[in-house]
């Protein structure tokens, strides 16, 4: 049903994913223009990415793309830029860690309108403009 | 441009997947969302109230129909335009998004 959505949608559109590797089909994918996967600098999370990313090459997606989150310091960003530099991911956007975004998590509010200037906010304005031009 | 987020559960994909529909809408491009996680929390991450969300439901099987081709093989498609199913079923989120349930309901009492 997703797949289909997807083909028939003609306006810009986001799909936030089921969080499992499983459920990776080709038929869900097939119209995805762009696959964005999020990568924290932990080793689970890593590994997770890592399938997805695989599996992403073998559903003959057009553009997939990591997303590096939660990044806190130096040593995170390396983290992720080692693990995609190992695994032929091209890395697109690095949103910090903001504490903006557990606060309208808390809240229960959009973080852009929680914080529109948050830092993690503005990375994501990078990411959207990054996108448009990819196309 | 249709863009799908993945990413481990906790990874922070839902709130990257709703700010970038946001930063999309805000740019003047008309944007459908689509919450394909059978735990849906896409639309808190839009700003949808909770009463609106209340109202939100997954889309009916019905919106779907298959038949056989000429080989014998299972085919799915749309039984409704994707706009009269984006009216139908969708709910407006901040910044004249649509938010849409991808995820199958079976309506179970609905008859």
């Amino acid at each position: 049903m997703l797949g289909q959505l997807i083909e028939h949608a003609n306006q810009v559109t986001v799909v936030d994913m089921e969080a499992s590797v499983e459920h990776m089909s080709r038929g869900t994918y097939r119209h995805v223009d762009v696959l964005l996967i999020v990568l924290e600098p932990y080793y689970r999370s890593l590994e997770t990415a890592g399938r997805m990313a695989a599996l992403a090459q073998g559903l003959g997606i057009q553009r997939v793309y990591g997303i590096a989150n939660k990044v806190r310091n130096a040593r995170d960003e390396a983290a992720v830029l080692d693990y995609c530099a190992k695994h032929t991911i091209e890395l697109v956007a690095r949103i910090p860690f903001d504490d903006a975004i557990v606060e309208a998590d808390r809240a229960g509010v959009a973080l852009i309108d929680h914080n529109p200037d948050a830092l993690a906010v503005a990375e994501i304005r990078h990411l959207a403009r990054r996108l448009a031009e990819a196309m | 441009m249709k863009i799908a987020i993945v990413g481990k559960g906790g990874s922070g994909k839902t709130t990257i997947s709703a700010t970038l529909a946001r930063v999309f809408a805000q740019t003047g491009s008309p944007v459908l969302a689509i919450d394909g996680d059978p735990n849906p929390n896409l639309g808190v991450a839009l700003g949808v109230s909770a009463p609106a969300l209340a109202t939100l439901h997954g889309l009916p099987r019905t919106i779907i129909e298959q038949h056989k081709n000429e080989a014998g093989e299972t085919q799915v498609a749309l039984a409704e335009p994707i706009e009269a199913i984006t009216t139908q079923h969708g709910l407006p989120a901040p910044d004249g998004i649509t938010l849409l349930l991808g995820c199958q309901v079976d309506h179970a009492g609905a008859g």
